[in-house]
């Protein structure tokens, strides 16, 4: 007994000693708007990370207006150069409550996250990219006031003794001062809004609508290439439409604005527009039909490849000879008649129970004893 | 209220882990006559925990499918890999329910013979197969890795019928049910 439970014992610990205690996700899990910790999801077990030796830093500019797009940029130095990070997730942060910690609840709006979205998390990959990495993102303060920043990291190793292992690492604060801006000065209106992505192939016309701004310039760029400018025109006051070329693969062109106006000039930050493959616009009517038909199908085929050979009642009536059983046994005469159900106790004797029987042995072997083959009954 | 993901990833770890319970079950279950008497003396409570982990995991299938059609990015079927995903789920869903009906309509006597043994313990396992394939997709979609990633399955390529083939699959589906509940003469 106890060598058994030893052995489902020693099993049970095998398997426990066979796992990993926590792992980082090689493949990542994609951008988004995600807590310091993914709510535990970006790597197996957020209590197991390991500490990250890359080092972090947050670059604003010297003034940050309210109500205006803002570039901040978080580099991560040290890659590659303690471990073989390979995919690095990045985080900008409001706090390091691990809940609640996007720059969203602290008065923050995220315009770009300079890869198409708009979340707070992004994974870069560290192939190439020398010893640092620097991502950018753009934001929108709601309000005046002094408001925190931090950058974090996970990634995990791809070789050497620490590969699978999580780590994890959180920069101190960075103090954003977000000041009013100047009065007249020529800005974007507060409703502004930015379009992140495009499909490939498509020329886009974007339209800006600014306040106190006598004149737009619009430059934009190519990843490493030269800074071009495009024609502006104003459609009506404060309102200016200008149109991005198409690109022909998918790629990321920047455009930025300079206002002008009685106020300083304003620069907004490089705003990204990425050029994405367009989703396969399919019709699912046909992948619900298919989908539907084969699990009929294969419903249908288990259940007809299963189906009982005859039913329970007539192998019953095939096999089942009580009645000529009990007939032949008691000659006839105590069988009740042909669909006549017989009592489950045998009928008790005019003189009586046997001597000696009580009724629990005359209702088992009461039909016997009548029969004469048991306890020396009357046939 | 939670989001159409969180309550997606909720319900395909049960999904998943109530079909993995049974496909170990079921596998189980056929091969016990082959084991020694102890284990083979395990069958019926084998039994037992293959269909009711099978019955589990359908009941959470549909939630699982809806939260998944729901919390897609760029729509339904933007993918092929979320075609494929709704293939082997609703594949896999309508084995399992043929697998609970089998067992239903024959009792234990389902692991009699030879023959019904091995259609319920492979399709058992086939159901749970068919479910595990569909975590693997979702695991690639969203993660870029999966359990399954060493079989270098093609999930990018939808083998999509014409619609009069599919007509016609569903009108065999219809006839083997007919068939399968047609009472015996």
């Amino acid at each position: 007994m106890f060598a058994r439970q030893f052995k489902v014992l020693l099993l049970l610990l095998v398997l426990i000693a066979s796992t990993t205690f926590g792992s980082a996700e090689p493949g990542g899990n994609g951008d988004g708007m995600r807590d310091m910790q993914c709510g535990g999801a970006c790597h197996g077990d957020a209590g197991q990370n390991a500490s990250s030796s890359l080092t972090l830093s947050i670059q604003y500019p010297q003034q940050v207006w309210v109500g205006q797009p803002t570039e901040i940029t978080v580099e991560v130095s040290g890659v590659d150069v303690s471990h073989d990070e390979d995919l690095v997730g990045i985080f900008l942060l409001s706090s390091t409550n691990a809940n609640a910690d996007t720059p969203l609840t602290d008065g923050w709006e995220i315009l770009s996250d300079g890869r198409g979205g708009t979340g707070n998390y992004v994974e870069r990959s560290t192939d190439g990219t020398g010893t640092s990495i620097v991502h950018t993102w753009v934001v929108r303060a709601e309000s005046v006031g002094v408001r925190n920043l931090y950058a974090s990291v996970h990634h995990g190793d791809a070789t050497g003794s620490s590969q699978g292992r999580p780590f994890f690492g959180v920069s101190t604060a960075f103090p954003v001062e977000v000041e009013p801006l100047p009065e007249n000065a020529p800005r974007l209106a507060q409703e502004f809004t930015v379009e992140v992505t495009r499909d490939v192939g498509d020329d886009i016309e974007l339209e800006l609508t600014t306040e106190f701004t006598d004149a737009v310039v619009i430059e934009w760029r190519t990843e490493d290439g030269a800074t071009m400018q495009i024609d502006v025109n104003e459609s009506e006051e404060d309102q200016w439409k200008f149109t991005l070329p198409a690109s022909l693969k998918p790629s990321t062109v920047e455009w930025r604005a300079i206002l002008s106006g009685e106020g300083p000039e304003q620069t907004t930050p490089w705003f990204a527009m990425v050029a994405q493959v367009p989703a396969e616009n399919t019709d699912s009517a046909p992948i619900y039909l298919q989908g539907i038909a084969m699990a009929l199908l294969l419903f249908g085929a288990v259940v007809a490849l299963q189906k009982p050979r005859a039913p329970v009642d007539d192998k019953v009536k095939i096999y089942d000879n009580t009645e000529h059983v009990a007939a032949s046994i008691s000659g006839g005469h105590s069988a009740p008649d042909e669909g006549q159900e017989r009592p489950e106790v045998a009928p008790i004797p005019e003189g009586g129970l046997p001597e000696g029987w009580t009724d629990e042995q005359w209702a088992w072997y009461g039909y016997e004893y009548l029969a004469g083959t048991y306890g020396g009954g009357q046939a | 209220m939670i989001s159409s993901n969180t309550f997606h990833v909720v319900t395909t770890e049960l999904v998943v882990g109530s079909f993995s319970l049974a496909g170990v079950a079921f596998l189980f279950c056929l091969l016990s006559p082959r084991l020694p008497l102890f284990f083979s003396e395990k069958q019926t409570a084998s039994d037992s925990v293959a269909h009711a982990a099978l019955l589990f995991g359908l009941a959470a299938t549909p939630f699982a499918i809806l939260s998944g059609l729901s919390s897609a990015p760029g729509g339904e079927m933007s993918s092929a890999l979320l075609a494929n995903k709704m293939l082997f789920s609703l594949s896999g869903a309508g084995l399992a329910l043929g697998v609970l009906v089998s067992r239903w309509r024959n009792g234990i006597e389902v692991w009699a013979t030879a023959r019904s043994s091995l259609i319920q313990g492979l399709s058992g396992a086939g159901a749970t197969g068919l479910m595990l394939l569909t975590a693997s997709a979702g695991g690639t979609f969203t993660r870029g890795e999966s359990l399954l990633d060493w079989l270098h399955l093609p999930y990018n390529e939808v083998l999509l019928m014409p619609t009069f083939l599919s007509i016609g699959l569903l009108l065999l589906g219809i006839a083997c049910t007919a068939v399968a509940f047609r009472p015996s003469s």
